[in-house]
Formats: structure tokens, C-alpha cells, sequence
């Protein structure tokens, strides 16, 4: 798993070589100032030789701010490498987001996706800046304190050792017990925090719906759930610090116990001294507090680990995602707006039930083709196939005579773009909602299409400037679909798509749009999908669809003639006016 | 309860959530204690045993009394430690579920000014550092506390000289943390914020997706992105320099410490004025000294985070529920619609408040009649409603119901009488059943009806599930026509007193059309009937309305029926003229 996160490591690589080759340094450093104090005690204090003392103190200075300037850096180190990588996944892990299929995020709640990018970077983060590289720390001076109590005492320290086994087993019991409650406190922790999200994001349907009770109730399962697994994950944490803890003064106690029984046994009257010294006693102390801090801090840092693996789970199994677009294929060059379709099905899901069931249709250069039908019959789902926001059709659909799925899908969506029926409105500028940042468009460009489609005054009231809020939630309905027309106005696609573009605006504004359009329609090939059917009329080609088939096409005289589904579906108009 | 803004609010905190567990921590309290006073009395044992072994007496004593000390420590340390964090546990649920109940009710003239984003983060991230701070703050600064002041009575007791002179280097270590804390917790107040930006960033990317995808606009948006990146890693290494300098000072006092207590405690053994045995112990004290001063430096900041996180959420828990109701009243007539009178009603959405919305609407709308609202783009159709649902609260004497000020009903009485199907239609991901009965009260009998009076019955057949079909974020998995219906049987699920339909037929067909306005016809007119407003671009959904107010820019321009309306200039009629031109000629062809 790690192997795959090297490439955003590797350009940092330095700092980290830098930061692990400080770490023997500074264990070395904080491991000598036992030695250094057991010197002081045993050379000086207890012999009472005052020469040599300053000299020894300084050098035991020495180690100090030694120890702190290269902890400094390694921290700094950590911080420039770990921080630096941190931005370089996280920018990956949203160039990913952007690159993912529609029919995936469909089904990802929206709320976790952004974890990834955020909280998740940050756990992973942290498990290497103050989990991994800790631990080797750790580890480090684990191994060094015990390498440095042997060395003074192998056979004190050997004793000592025969403690480790009791004290090691419950450390894994209890380990093992958190590492379960982890999960289920990281699980309990994102249910809590979705239902909270969506609540908060639907509280108007919440309020005026009288629901705040049914809410809380629901929220409370959430909320005590989580309770009840940190409350006990605490238990065995506190169990497993104060173990730690306990077992330092055992440990001591076991020392001096040996110390005076080796005393005893050699019979020595005096002599305990050289068994176990003052200064060794000490030295040990201070080595013991070395060797169980690490241990001690064992469950926070397990904790930051395991944050730091499921969190590396999440994100490299986003990154994993197949179903990306991947912008590869033939450039679309000199199309001309032609677009045919054959026996095209579809379904949003392998294996649900197909939405489009077979549709033929051909649409020539600077046609205006509309298509209608019942709620629900497919029309949206067609629009979203030709421009590829959903891929995975069968049939064929070909732009200029080749197939749509060899095509370059970027360049695909340049030459198609439409007006979708939900307006979606960025909380940024007017002006970037516009033309999406998109060099090209000069902020004249961005003035005529406004103008174009009589989003001029809305405009000029809001500013160009002005941000919006969020899904532009400061506008009224009929005026973000203004804003989303003069969007596509201002990329001026060759294959227009208006997805009941004007279905929340006026007659009059309509009306005037309609004039306005009929202009550049020309020059233009139109796919347009309404539901009044007055506004489409006039269009090239009416195509009726239902139930994910088109059952009937041709211009308004001739269906009317026919006297099929559309000429009921107007007549169905007409009475509501006239009736 | 009475609100006491002006305490702290870690007064409150404590006083509010914290002080009924006031025996847990209390009895926590008590074992830290016992806690401190077991591992500073260890050193003092170990001073006597070494003395004792350089003297060739006995130390069994000793031995015993620090192996004892060292289980009781076990004992007691894990108890304390139980005692004062799960309390800790209680407050965060206790908090955030506070929290969640205040924002549920907390009117949209206050997320207006807020991103939801932050108020999400608030709810989530910030009250688990609440947490953090009277759990693990509360616990380290009771411990530090007595840790300390033990050990430098200990300490005092042993040599009050030497005492003070290795305290006073960790004192001036302790001066300068202070000082950085204080950046420190600016600085990381920014990187939150910064990491906010970003979230809220993805979040809007991942919602126009489609925009994006659809016209190629990755760059631009990565380019955003990327920015934000970068702010938030200028201000990381900051606080990386603060914690890599200035945290660890108290470590590096620390040692300078033991240097005073090797080269002057030392030269005083050597003089004789302290045995080895007692700077054995004061080393061993200064061992129980350093690791809590050690984790100063996290604990300061923790504290800091923690208080910071308490401002941000009590920010929220303070926000007023707008509800000035004044007389408390309740719609007196409840369970046949109301009569609604707006007098001279002005209104203007409180981020934009220069800008009138609606200026001086008045009109007298009758008991149970069905009021048609029509209005170019931006007219103010949606505003009216939502003032008369009182998402926003209406000037005083502005709006009344059956007489009544609304601004002074009860607002879960008046609400309790409305039936809404807004414009935006917003749906859980649940269940489309779930999403019409949003009361688990309502008989699945009655959803079954709603459905059938919102047209939706024939599109469910198509779904994978039927009602059961789970619909996805914001119903993303339907239609829009179908989001729409469901939006709208849910209101009328509710047999309100007052039935608001704002906009839902913009998406549906013709057929469907019919229906929807054949099933408004049947509630109406009926004896206790609701009051039933319908704003729409479509005439054919305002025709049968007994009234229809006609809105330009946030005025009342004109009203009447129908046929009254096409007879007058106005855009009403133009917009008739070209609903039923088209019509016309439509017929024409045919
Ligand atoms: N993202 C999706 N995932 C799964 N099913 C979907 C999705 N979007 C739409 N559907 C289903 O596909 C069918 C056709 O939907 P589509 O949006 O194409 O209808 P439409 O003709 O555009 O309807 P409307 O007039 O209401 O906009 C519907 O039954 C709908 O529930
Ligand atoms: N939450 C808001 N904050 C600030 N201004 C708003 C807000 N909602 C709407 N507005 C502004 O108030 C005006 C009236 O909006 P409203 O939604 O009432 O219009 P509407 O008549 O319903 O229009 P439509 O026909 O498009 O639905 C618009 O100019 C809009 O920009
Ligand atoms: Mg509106």
C-alpha cells in the first residue's frame, strides 16, 4: 500500500532522508544524558572527586540543546516533506474526484468523497508525521535504552526483562480489544456526521414539515451510538496507560530488591555499591522513564495509525476507481453537428432495467430537433449519453460518422454542451459561473451571451463580480437558469442541448430568448427538450419518447396530422388554456 | 432556562453540561490525587532505599512499599482517568445533540450569512475538541497541577535552594510557550478555516460535477483548488516552525534543569549539604516533573483548540431563534384554511438588506380560496411564500392570519397547518416513501394516496423499487419531474390548512399537468377547505384560481381572476397572448 503513495512522497524524498537519518542522533542524544548522570553519581558525587564535575555537567548541557536543535529540525523536516506530499495527494486525490464518472457519484454520497481530500489527507498525514516516523523514534530508543542498560548491566537488566512478558501480554489484549473498538468508533463517528450534513443541508424541508423531533430522535440513535463506543474505547485506553505506568515503580522496585539480595548473597558487608551503584540506579530510572514512554504513548499512536491506515484504505481506493473518464481516443476534427443514433439502450446500472430501449434518430447540421414526451420517459437520460456524462451504451452513436465512444471525450464536450434542468451554480463569481474560467471567453463574450439571452439586467443588478452562494441559493430559480444559459451562450458548443432550459421562466422572457436563439439556431444543431410543448412547435423535428422509445417523430403539422400520442399530448395543452 | 450570554463560555459549559457529572469528576478528582501524591511519595522511597543500600540496612521495607505503590498506581490512575474522560463522552452527546436540536430550528435568514460547511464542521470537528477539552484538558491541567505543586513540595521539602533554581529555567520556558500558544492557536484557527475553504470547494465541485465535466472546465476549477491548496500549506509550515522551535523549549528546559541540579545539587553533595540518596530522589522528582511539562506544550494547545472550538459552537447554540412571538398565539380556526391578509408588507433578504424584495404588498386573500401568484423571473413570488410560511419572519402587523399577527403565532402551530412543495425540491437520500411520510406517524395508506394525488404512481412502476426505490443524494436518482412529485406528495401528505406550491408544474408534462391541476380542484371549494397558493409560469395552472395577484419587482401590480386579468393591459395578458397564440396556432394545424 505504501509503494503506491511513493510517487507523491518522492519529490520530498530529501526531507525525509534528512528527518530519519536525524532520528539515531537524536535517540543517541537523549539516551547518553542517563549515562552522563550515572558518571556525575558514581565518578564524582558518591567518591566525592569535585574535579571533572563542571566539565561533565556542560557536556550533559551539551546533549541537551544538542538533542533540541535536532529535534527542531527533524520536526521541520517532517513538517516541509509530510506537508508538502500532503498537498500533492490531496491535489491528486481531486484531479481523481473531478475525473470520476457520473454514474459513480451518483451512488457516493457527496459528503464522504470530500473527506477524502480533507480529513482523510489529514489522517494519513499524521499517521506518518507523528505515527510512523514516531514509532521509529520509538523504536529506536526502545532498542537503544535496553542496548544501553545491558551494556551498563546486562544482568540487572536481564532481570528486569522477566517482567516484560506479563506486561507485553496485557498491553496486547488490550490493544487488540481498542483496535476493534476503533472501527466501530470511526463508523459510528461518519453516520453521526452524514445524517448531521444532510439535515443541516434540507433544514427548510425539515422545519417546515414539522420534522425536528422525528429528526432528533433518529439523530440520537447516531449520536449515542458513537457515544457508547468512545466511552468504552476509553476504558481500555486509560486501562493501558495507567499499566504502563504502575509497571515503571515495579520495575524499580524489582531492581533494588535484586541489588540488595545480590548484596546479601555475596555476603558483602558494605559492598551493594558495586552490584548496583547509586549512580546505576539512577541511570536505570531515568532509562526505565525512556524505555515506558514510548510504551505509554503506544495507544495514541495506534490510534493515529490505524486513523492513518483505513484513511489510506479510503483514498487509494478512490484513487483506484476504474470508472473514471479517461479522455483518450480520436480527435474530433471538422464535425459539422451531425448526430446519429442506432438502436441505442441504456440502463444506469448494469443489469437495472434499460431507460433508453432502442432509440434510432438522426439529427443533420443545423437541424432543431425536440424532443418530448412524459416525465420520466428518458429524455434527460439521452441528452446525458450523447454528451458522454454517462457512458457504457449499447447501439451506436456516431458525431460526423464515428462512433462516440472512440472519440476524445474532452473534445466531444467542447463540440456539445447544453443546459441542464437542474441549474448548477458554483459559489463563486457571476463572471467565473459564466465563462467556468475558461481563458478564451473575453468578458465581452461573457457580456453578449448575457445579453443574448436577456440576463443583462439580472446582471448588471448582482455585478459581475459578486459571488454567489452556494448552488447560487441567492437567486431565484428562473434567474439561475438565466445564468446557466448565458453559460452555454458564452461556450458557443456546435450541438446545443437545452434540457427545459426556460421551464422555470417567464412567457415574456421566454419568448424574447426564443427570438433571440432562433437567430444563432441557424447556425446551429439543436436538441431541445420541453415540456410546453408551445415553445417547440416550431422546431425541425418533434420526437415523442416514452418509456425509453421513440414512438413517433416528424414536424408539428405532420404529428398533428397523425393524430398520435404528441397531437393528444397538445391537446391535453390546449384544454388546460381553453377547458 | 435563562440564557446567560454574557458568561464565558466555558462557564457555561461547565455550569450547563459539565456540573452534573460533577461526582464522576469529583471521585476522578480524588483518585488523581491519590494518583499525584503515590508517584512523587515512589521517589522519596527510592531515596531512602538507596541511602538504605549504601548503608548495608535492610530495605525490604522499601521494596515492599514501591512494588505496593506501583499496583496502587495501576488501580487509582486508571480509575481517575475513567472517572474524568468518560464524563467527557457525556458532554460531547450532550452538546451535539443540543446542537443538532438548536440548528434544526434556527430560521434561513441565519444560514443565509453561514456556510453549511462550517456549520457541519462545527457540529462535528469542533465539539469533538470540546470534548477533547474537558475530557483529557480538564484532566491534564488537574494533573499537572498537582503533579507539579507535589513534586516541588517534595522538592522544598527536600532543598528549598535547589528547588528554585531548577525551576526557574522551566519557568522561563513556560513564559515563552506561552507567548507562542498564542500564535499557535491563531495560526491554527486559519489552517482550519483554510481547510474549510477547501472542503467547501470540493463539496461544490462534486455537486456540478456534470457543469464541470460537461464543458471541459477542469483546469480552471483545479486551478481554484490548488490555490487554496497552497494557502493552507503556507500557514502548516508556520505553525510547523512554531512547534518545531518554541514547543519543545520546555524540554530543552527541562534538561537545562538537570544540568543545574548535576552542577550545583552535585557540588553540594560534595560539600555535604544534600546526601546522594536525596539527589537520587530529586532526580527522580525532576523524572515526575518533566514528562507532564513535557506534554504542557500539546496540553496549552489543546486547551486552546478546545476553547476556541467552545466559542465557535456556542456562536451557533446562541444564534437566536427568531421567534418574537408575542402573544404566543395559536391559529384560532385551525383545520379549515385561514384567511391571509397582508398589509403593506415589505421584506428584503437580510445578506442583501438595501434591496426590498417586496415593498408595500398588500392584499386580503379569503378563507379557502386558491390564489394564484404570477410574476416575471425574479418578481418575488417564491419570497412572498416563504414569508407566509415564515421562513422568514414577516415585519410586525405586516402578514395576519385569521386576524392574527403572524409574526406572533406560535410557529410550530402555524407550521404544523402548512403544506409546502417548494421550488427547490429537496429530498433525503432515503427511501421515496420515507421521503413523502416524513412524520413515521403517517399511515402508509395515506402515502399511498398523496402519491397517486401527485401523479406519480405511473412512474413508480418504472423504478427498480417501486416506493421503496432509494432516491439517492437530493433525489439525484429520479427525474426531475419525478423529484418534483415526490417534493409535491409529500405535501400533500400533510393535509394542510395552508397548501403552498410553488412552481410544480415547471417540470412536468402536459398529461401530468392535467392531473396535478384536476387534483388542486378537488381540495378546493370543499367547506373547511385550504387556503391554497400556486405560483407558476403557466396560466393554465393559475386559470381556475379565485384570485390572482400579479407581482413586478416585489410590487403588487394587479389581481383578479383570470378572465379579468386578459381583459387589462399587463403582462398577464401579454404572457396570455403568447401561451395561447401558440396554442392557437397549434390548433390551427391540427
Ligand atoms: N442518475 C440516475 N440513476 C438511476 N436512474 C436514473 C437516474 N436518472 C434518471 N433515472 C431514471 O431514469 C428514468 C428516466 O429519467 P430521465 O431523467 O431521463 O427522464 P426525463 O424524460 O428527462 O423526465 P423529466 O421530464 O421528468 O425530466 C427515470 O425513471 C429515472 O428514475
Ligand atoms: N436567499 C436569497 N437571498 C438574497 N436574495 C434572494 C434570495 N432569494 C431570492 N433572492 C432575490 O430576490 C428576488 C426575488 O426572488 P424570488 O425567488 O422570490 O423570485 P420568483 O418570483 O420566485 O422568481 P422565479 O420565477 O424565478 O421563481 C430575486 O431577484 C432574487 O435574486
Ligand atoms: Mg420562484
Amino acid at each position: 500500500m505504501l509503494r503506491r503513495l511513493w510517487p507523491y512522497l518522492r519529490p520530498d524524498r530529501w526531507a525525509f532522508v534528512v528527518a530519519l537519518a536525524l532520528t539515531p542522533a537524536a535517540a543517541g542524544l537523549s539516551l547518553v544524558q542517563p549515562w552522563l548522570l550515572k558518571r556525575v553519581i558514581d565518578e564524582h558525587l558518591v567518591p566525592g572527586v569535585a574535579e571533572g564535575l563542571g566539565g561533565l555537567a556542560l557536556v550533559f548541557l551539551g546533549a541537551v540543546v544538542a538533542a533540541y536543535v535536532l529535534e527542531g529540525l527533524y520536526v521541520l523536516a517532517l513538517a516541509w516533506g509530510g506537508q508538502r506530499s500532503i498537498v500533492r495527494l490531496r491535489s491528486g486525490i481531486y484531479r481523481t474526484l473531478l475525473s470520476l464518472k457520473q454514474s459513480y457519484l451518483d451512488r457516493q454520497p457527496a459528503g464522504q468523497l470530500m473527506t477524502r481530500a480533507t480529513s482523510d489527507v489529514d489522517a494519513l498525514g499524521e499517521a506518518f508525521s507523528s505515527g510512523l516516523i514516531n514509532i521509529i523514534l520509538d523504536l529506536l530508543t526502545i532498542g537503544g535504552t535496553l542496548g544501553a542498560m545491558l551494556w551498563l548491566d546486562a544482568r540487572l537488566t536481564l532481570v528486569l526483562m522477566l517482567l516484560a512478558p506479563p506486561v507485553l501480554a496485557v498491553l496486547e489484549l488490550v490493544r487488540r480489544r481498542l483496535r476493534a473498538l476503533f472501527g466501530e468508533v470511526r463508523e459510528a463517528l461518519a453516520a453521526v456526521n452524514a445524517f448531521l450534513a444532510e439535515r443541516v443541508d434540507g433544514v427548510e424541508v425539515v422545519q417546515l414539515f414539522g420534522n425536528e423531533r422525528p429528526s432528533e430522535l433518529q439523530f440520537d440513535g447516531r449520536n449515542d451510538r458513537f457515544r457508547r463506543a468512545t466511552s468504552r474505547s476509553n476504558v481500555y485506553d486509560s486501562v493501558m496507560y495507567a499499566v504502563v505506568d504502575g509497571v515503571a515503580s515495579i520495575c524499580v522496585a524489582v531492581m533494588l530488591w535484586y541489588g540488595a539480595g545480590l548484596a546479601a548473597a555475596a555476603g558483602l558487608p558494605l559492598a551493594p555499591v558495586e552490584a548496583v551503584s547509586a549512580g546505576l540506579l539512577v541511570a536505570f530510572i531515568e532509562y526505565l522513564d525512556r524505555l515506558f514512554r514510548p510504551l505509554r504513548e503506544l495507544s495514541s499512536r495506534v490510534a493515529v495509525l490505524q486513523r492513518g491506515a483505513a484513511a489510506l484504505e479510503k483514498i487509494l481506493g478512490l484513487l483506484d476507481v476504474d470508472e473514471v473518464v479517461v479522455d483518450r481516443g480520436e480527435p474530433l476534427a471538422d464535425a459539422d453537428g451531425t448526430l446519429r443514433l442506432e438502436d441505442v439502450r441504456f440502463a444506469y446500472r448494469p443489469g437495472a432495467e434499460d431507460v433508453l430501449r432502442g432509440i434510432d434518430l438522426e439529427v443533420r447540421p443545423g437541424e432543431v430537433v425536440a424532443v418530448v414526451g412524459a416525465t420520466g420517459s428518458g429524455k434527460t437520460t439521452l441528452t446525458r449519453v450523447v454528451d458522454t456524462s454517462y457512458t457504457g451504451y449499447r447501439g451506436s452513436i456516431t458525431v460526423a460518422g464515428r462512433e462516440l465512444a472512440s472519440l476524445k471525450g474532452s473534445e466531444v464536450r467542447r463540440y456539445i454542451a447544453g443546459v441542464r434542468q437542474d441549474a448548477q451554480l458554483f459559489s463563486e463569481t457571476v463572471r467565473f459561473n459564466v465563462d467556468l474560467g475558461r481563458a478564451e471567453i473575453a468578458p465581452e463574450d461573457c457580456a453578449a451571451a448575457a445579453a443574448l439571452v436577456h440576463a443583462d439586467h439580472l446582471v448588471e443588478r448582482v455585478g459581475w463580480e459578486r459571488v454567489l452562494r452556494e448552488r447560487g441559493a441567492d437567486l431565484s430559480v428562473g434567474e439561475g437558469q438565466l445564468l446557466t444559459l448565458a453559460r452555454v451562450m458564452a461556450h458557443d458548443p456546435a450541438l446545443l442541448i437545452l434540457d427545459e432550459a426556460t421551464a422555470s421562466i417567464d412567457s415574456v422572457t421566454e419568448q424574447l430568448i426564443q427570438d433571440a436563439l432562433a437567430r444563432i439556431f441557424d447556425r446551429k444543431t439543436v436538441i431541445v427538450i420541453a415540456h410546453r410543448l408551445s415553445t417547440v412547435e416550431q422546431a425541425d423535428r418533434i420526437v415523442v419518447m416514452e418509456r425509453g422509445r421513440i414512438v413517433e417523430q416528424g414536424s408539428h403539422p405532420e404529428l398533428m396530422a397523425a393524430g398520435g400520442r404528441y397531437a393528444e399530448l397538445v391537446r391535453a395543452g390546449e384544454d388546460l388554456l381553453v377547458a | 432556562m435563562i440564557r446567560d450570554v454574557a458568561a464565558s463560555p466555558l462557564a457555561r459549559l461547565v455550569t450547563r453540561y459539565a456540573w452534573r457529572h460533577r461526582w464522576s469528576y469529583l471521585a476522578g478528582g480524588a483518585f488523581l490525587w491519590l494518583t499525584n501524591w503515590l508517584t512523587v511519595s515512589i521517589p522519596i522511597e527510592i531515596g531512602r532505599a538507596v541511602d538504605g543500600l549504601r548503608a548495608a540496612e535492610p530495605i525490604g521495607r522499601f521494596v515492599a512499599a514501591i512494588a505496593a505503590m506501583g499496583l496502587a498506581v495501576i488501580v487509582v490512575r486508571s480509575l481517575s482517568r475513567i472517572l474524568i474522560f468518560n464524563p467527557g463522552r457525556d458532554v460531547e452527546y450532550e452538546l451535539r445533540r443540543d446542537l443538532f436540536a438548536h440548528l434544526l430550528r434556527l430560521q434561513p435568514s441565519f444560514y443565509a450569512l453561514r456556510k453549511r460547511g462550517d456549520i457541519v464542521s462545527r457540529a462535528s470537528n469542533d465539539i469533538t475538541w470540546v470534548r477533547t477539552l474537558v475530557g483529557y484538558g480538564g484532566l491534564q491541567v488537574v494533573n499537572v497541577t498537582l503533579a507539579v505543586g507535589l513534586t516541588v513540595w517534595k522538592m522544598v521539602e527536600l532543598s528549598p535552594r535547589l528547588t528554585w533554581m531548577v525551576v526557574l529555567p522551566v519557568l522561563v520556558g513556560m513564559a515563552v510557550v506561552q507567548w507562542a500558544i498564542g500564535r499557535l492557536f491563531r495560526l491554527s484557527r486559519e489552517n482550519q478555516e483554510q481547510l474549510g475553504e477547501i472542503s467547501e470547494h470540493v463539496l461544490g465541485s462534486l455537486q456540478g460535477i456534470a457543469t464541470i465535466q460537461g464543458f471541459v472546465a477542469e483546469r480552471a476549477f483545479v486551478e481554484r483548488f490548488e490555490a487554496r491548496n497552497l494557502a493552507w500549506f503556507a500557514t502548516g509550515m508556520k505553525l510547523a516552525v512554531i512547534r518545531a522551535a518554541a514547543l519543545p523549549l520546555l524540554v530543552l528546559a527541562g534538561g537545562v534543569s538537570m544540568y543545574v541540579l548535576i552542577a550545583i545539587g552535585g557540588r553540594q553533595v560534595l560539600e555535604g549539604g544534600l546526601s546522594v540518596g536525596e539527589l537520587a530522589a530529586f532526580t527522580a522528582l525532576l523524572m515526575v516533573f518533566l514528562p507532564p511539562l513535557r506534554s504542557l506544550g500539546w496540553m496549552l494547545s489543546v486547551i486552546q483548540r478546545g476553547r476556541a472550538a467552545l466559542e465557535r459552537v456556542f456562536e451557533l447554540m446562541d444564534a437566536p431563534v427568531e421567534r418574537p412571538e408575542g402573544r404566543g398565539g395559536i391559529v384560532p380556526t385551525a383545520g379549515r384554511g385561514p384567511a391571509i391578509e397582508l398589509r403593506g408588507l415589505d421584506f428584503a433578504y437580510p445578506d442583501e438588506p438595501d434591496r426590498p424584495v417586496l415593498s408595500s404588498v398588500t392584499a386580503s386573500i379569503d378563507a379557502g380560496s386558491v390564489v394564484g401568484l404570477f410574476g416575471r423571473t425574479g418578481a418575488g413570488k417564491s419570497t412572498l411564500l416563504r414569508v407566509i410560511a415564515r421562513l422568514y419572519n414577516p415585519p410586525p402587523g405586516a402578514v395576519l392570519i385569521d386576524g392574527v399577527d403572524l409574526a406572533d403565532l406560535d410557529l410550530d402551530a402555524w407550521r404544523a397547518r402548512l403544506a409546502v412543495a417548494p421550488q427547490r425540491p429537496f429530498l433525503f437520500s432515503d427511501s421515496i416513501e420515507a421521503n413523502v411520510g416524513l412524520d413515521p406517524e403517517v399511515s402508509p395508506a395515506r402515502v399511498a394516496e398523496a402519491i397517486r394525488q401527485a401523479a406519480l404512481e405511473p412512474d413508480l412502476s418504472a423504478l427498480p423499487d417501486g416506493v421503496a426505490t432509494v432516491v439517492g443524494e437530493r433525489g439525484i436518482m429520479l427525474s426531475g419531474g419525478q423529484r418534483q412529485r415526490v417534493a409535491l406528495a409529500r405535501a400533500l401528505v400533510r393535509r394542510g390548512d395552508v397548501l403552498i406550491l410553488d412552481d410544480v408544474l415547471s417540470a412536468v408534462d402536459h398529461a401530468t399537468e392535467a392531473r396535478l391541476v384536476e387534483t388542486v380542484a378537488s381540495l378546493a371549494g370543499r367547506p373547511g377547505a385550504p387556503t391554497i397558493f400556486i405560483a407558476s409560469h403557466r396560466l393554465s395552472a393559475l386559470r381556475h384560481c379565485d384570485t390572482i395577484l400579479v407581482l413586478d419587482r416585489g410590487r403588487l401590480v394587479d389581481r383578479g381572476r383570470h378572465r379579468e386579468l386578459v381583459d387589462r393591459p399587463g403582462i398577464y395578458r401579454d404572457t396570455w397572448q403568447i401561451q395561447s397564440q401558440r396554442s392557437a396556432r397549434a390548433a390551427a394545424a391540427s
